[in-house]
């Protein structure tokens, strides 16, 4: 059983993406494969250099650094949305890779979850 | 970490066992009230629902203290009166519910909480049982908020 969490979600608007992100890391905790896909204003998530101290919060990409470590097998951004938010390859997280969100992708996963 | 796409490993689960998850907060969206109306008419239909799990901002939906005007319709009510009558498991997420203020007996002796507002018969619990759900043949469906 393949799981796909899809985040559409910006970073700091609101805790919907961080709980996609609970319980991506739940699913890796009990052994169980699952990927992350960032779309939409979620592909913001993956930026390098994120400084979350103004708005008083954590800085997700820590939380992302952790993915690999909990288990989460891949981090995936929509290449169309990372055009559309100018995030190039450069200033995008080394682990994060670029897809294209459709149905192929989706076709490989038993079981998606969109955030919120 | 690997960006090799994973192969589905079976089709997806039979329509005959469904898995509810609210993300969606009652009075705020009609999350709530839609997958109430989808649970009747899957019970209706003599499918079987296993779970309702309340995710995020659905987690208000277990709340004892809702209280709307007497001519409106009080969903908290409405979901619970179902579930019992079904006698189909709730769970609210612990850390979703915590977060916003919705807390059983246990956990406000343990956070030293004036009081507690989780009406019967809706538990506190991890994502375990999400996850429970989701590995299961079960058909897990999302009734979020919507954009």
């Amino acid at each position: 059983m393949s799981t796909l969490i899809i985040i559409d979600q910006p970073p700091y608007g609101s805790w919907e993406g961080r709980e996609a992100l609970d319980m991506a890391f739940s699913l890796a905790a009990f052994d169980q494969p699952v990927s992350l896909l960032f779309c939409g204003l979620g592909v913001n998530w993956l930026r390098k250099g994120q400084d979350a101290a103004k708005v008083q919060q954590k800085s997700v990409e820590r939380n992302l650094a952790a993915a690999p470590i909990f288990g989460v097998e891949a981090l995936l951004a929509d290449r169309h949305a990372c055009d559309q938010y100018g995030l190039s390859e450069t200033a995008m997280l080394d682990h994060a890779s670029t897809t294209d969100f459709g149905p192929e992708l989706v076709s490989h996963f038993d079981h998606i979850a969109f955030a919120g | 970490m690997s960006s090799r796409l994973p192969e589905q490993t079976k089709t997806p689960a039979s329509a005959g066992v469904f898995t509810l998850v609210i993300t969606g907060a009652p009075y705020s969206s009609q999350a709530p009230q839609t997958a109430l109306h989808f649970a009747r008419a899957a019970i209706a239909a003599n499918k079987r629902i296993d779970r309702l799990f309340l995710y995020g901002d659905g987690v208000h939906l277990a709340s004892s203290l809702s209280a709307p005007p007497s001519d409106e319709l009080n969903l908290c009510e409405a979901w619970s009166a179902f579930l019992t009558e079904n006698n189909i498991p709730a769970v609210a997420c612990i850390a979703s519910a915590l977060r916003r203020g919705l807390v059983n007996e246990s956990e406000m002796q343990r956070y030293e909480l004036p009081a507690f507002n989780l009406r019967a018969p809706f538990e506190i619990a991890g994502l375990g049982e999400w996850v429970d759900s989701a590995a299961s043949e079960s058909r897990v469906l999302y009734f979020h908020k919507g954009s």
